[in-house]
């Protein structure tokens, strides 16, 4: 806590004092996402201060959405870039490669999952390939992806994919497929503990679980792509016109 | 209707290595997912299923318990019914008021008032809601309900130099965007909307009838009027079983 310092001969009040030390020290990166904050009694202890005075500058930064408190585990630092972005461009994070790092967990060829086979409209057994990936900005995570690609549509494929391609460049420039269009469907869940370490968040947060059937030319089903966003970093904007 | 449906499309397959109860919430679930199964459509009783898979009650219990783990189905008192709703497509591509988006689900819509009264807002807490100055507002904070059930509820900050002695007129259970055009002559031509998911507080859960905490889609939006002014800044916060869609088109 040596980022805290208290003048107790100034005037100015010693909870004043505490949250714009620690303000000054988020913003100066000093302090950063999911760091966890001394305890009231802690600074009580060291500055000789009341609980009080504790007690009022955390709330002020926790106002102002800095910090939050977390029932049993303390009081942590929440300040941490936000996704913010058109619904209609929900994959921004695929079009700029040098601001959003791609790194993939895991590859497989699968034929024995039910729900992913009747969305992407297969038969029982048939095959199709799983990517799952994380997406991160400045080391923090943006998205948890895990895409679906039919295997009869997609041939070669262990020779063409890279690691970290965005879906989208791998459907239509790779395989020079046509995207028709992208139905989304978005829903909150609970963050589960392994989303929740993946995400870089806490389990029970909540999480947008978006759902993306890729549709191409003839309406057939091309891709399905499930993502997870941290909730509280995420967010969709739209300007809807009513129909005079 | 339902019955007819799970004979022929809830199944197991015995050569399989994943568990009963695991192959039947997976069937269940797809079937939810691509609307086969709709919102408050009953699963069968528990005991039913068993028999006709011939396997033991107990697999089936636990397939339901876990579904209602991940929020697809409820346990009320018809039995377990599907909670899973998806909003029509139009919710975030076209301005359509909740009332009529819950309309168009097939629900029958009312709205309860929870409260609503005349306020003063500093003008930095104006300013936060996208408002130049300080002034006052009616602010209503009601609950959306599709066949009584409650599905979202939403705060109104409706500024009273634009709407002159709206506390007057307003009942608190009408439709807005109607009212302030059959009143004002304004109709709400744009709307701006920013999404987010969230843990819902436990003033509001309760409303919902969830748990504290319990996931939702929470919303802001501003809207404005065919003068371009902004004439309202709504906050809403949905059940956790609530879904939308949004459409790309490339």
């Amino acid at each position: 806590m040596d980022y805290i310092f208290i003048d107790k001969t100034i005037k100015t009040s010693i909870y004043k004092q505490i949250a714009s030390c620690i303000s000054q020290a988020i913003e100066s990166g000093r302090l950063t996402y999911n760091d966890r904050l001394p305890t009231e009694k802690e600074i009580c202890d060291v500055f000789d201060v009341s609980q009080t005075a504790v007690k009022m500058a955390y709330q002020q930064l926790i106002n102002q959405e800095q910090i939050k408190r977390v029932k049993g585990r303390g009081t942590f630092v929440t300040n941490r870039h936000v996704y913010h972005q058109e619904f209609s461009n929900l994959y921004a994070f695929e079009k700029n490669p040098n601001l959003y790092q791609v790194t993939d967990l895991l590859f497989d060829c699968v034929d024995d999952a039910y729900i992913i086979q009747r969305m992407l409209k297969l038969e029982r057994h048939e095959s199709f390939y799983v990517i799952q990936r994380v997406v991160k900005q400045n080391n923090l995570p943006v998205v948890y992806q895990s895409i679906y690609l039919p295997e009869h549509m997609y041939p070669q494929f262990k020779k063409k994919y890279q690691k970290g391609i965005g879906v989208l460049t791998l459907i239509s420039d790779v395989y020079q497929k046509e995207i028709v269009q992208i139905q989304n469907t978005y829903s909150p869940i609970k963050a589960s503990s392994s989303e929740a370490q993946l995400l870089n968040i806490l389990p029970n947060e909540a999480i947008y679980l978006i759902r993306s059937l890729f549709i191409g030319a003839n309406q057939n089903i091309i891709g399905y792509v499930v993502n997870y966003f941290p909730g509280e970093f995420t967010e969709f904007e739209v300007t809807v016109h009513a129909r005079p | 209707m339902l019955d007819h449906k799970i004979l022929e499309l809830i199944s197991i397959d015995r050569r399989e290595k994943r568990p009963y109860d695991i192959q039947i919430k997976d069937r269940i679930k797809a079937l939810i997912l691509d609307q086969t199964f709709y919102y408050q459509d009953l699963l069968p009783e528990a005991k039913d299923l068993a028999l006709l898979l011939l396997i033991d009650k107990e697999w089936v219990n636990s397939a339901y318990r876990l579904l209602m783990k991940e929020s697809f189905i409820k346990k009320t008192e018809r039995g377990f019914e599907v909670t899973y709703l998806e909003l029509t497509n139009y919710f975030f591509d076209r301005n359509t008021a909740i009332y009529d988006a819950i309309k168009a689900l097939g629900l029958m819509p009312s709205i309860e008032c929870i409260d609503q009264k005349v306020i003063t807002l500093s003008e930095h807490e104006a300013q936060a809601l996208g408002f130049k100055e300080s002034r006052k507002f009616l602010h209503i904070n009601r609950l959306y309900k599709g066949n009584n059930r409650p599905l979202i509820i939403l705060e109104n900050y409706l500024p009273m130099d634009i709407f002159t002695d709206i506390d007057q007129v307003f009942v608190g259970t009408e439709p807005l965007n109607a009212f302030i055009l059959e009143h004002y002559g304004l109709y709400a031509k744009d709307s701006h909307r920013v999404t987010k998911a969230v843990n819902l507080p436990s003033h509001i859960a309760k409303y919902l009838n969830e748990q504290e905490g319990a996931p939702s889609i929470s919303s802001t939006n501003h809207v404005y009027d065919q003068h371009q002014r902004l004439i309202d800044y709504g906050l809403s916060h949905s059940t956790s079983s609530y879904y939308f869609q949004s459409m790309i088109k490339l």
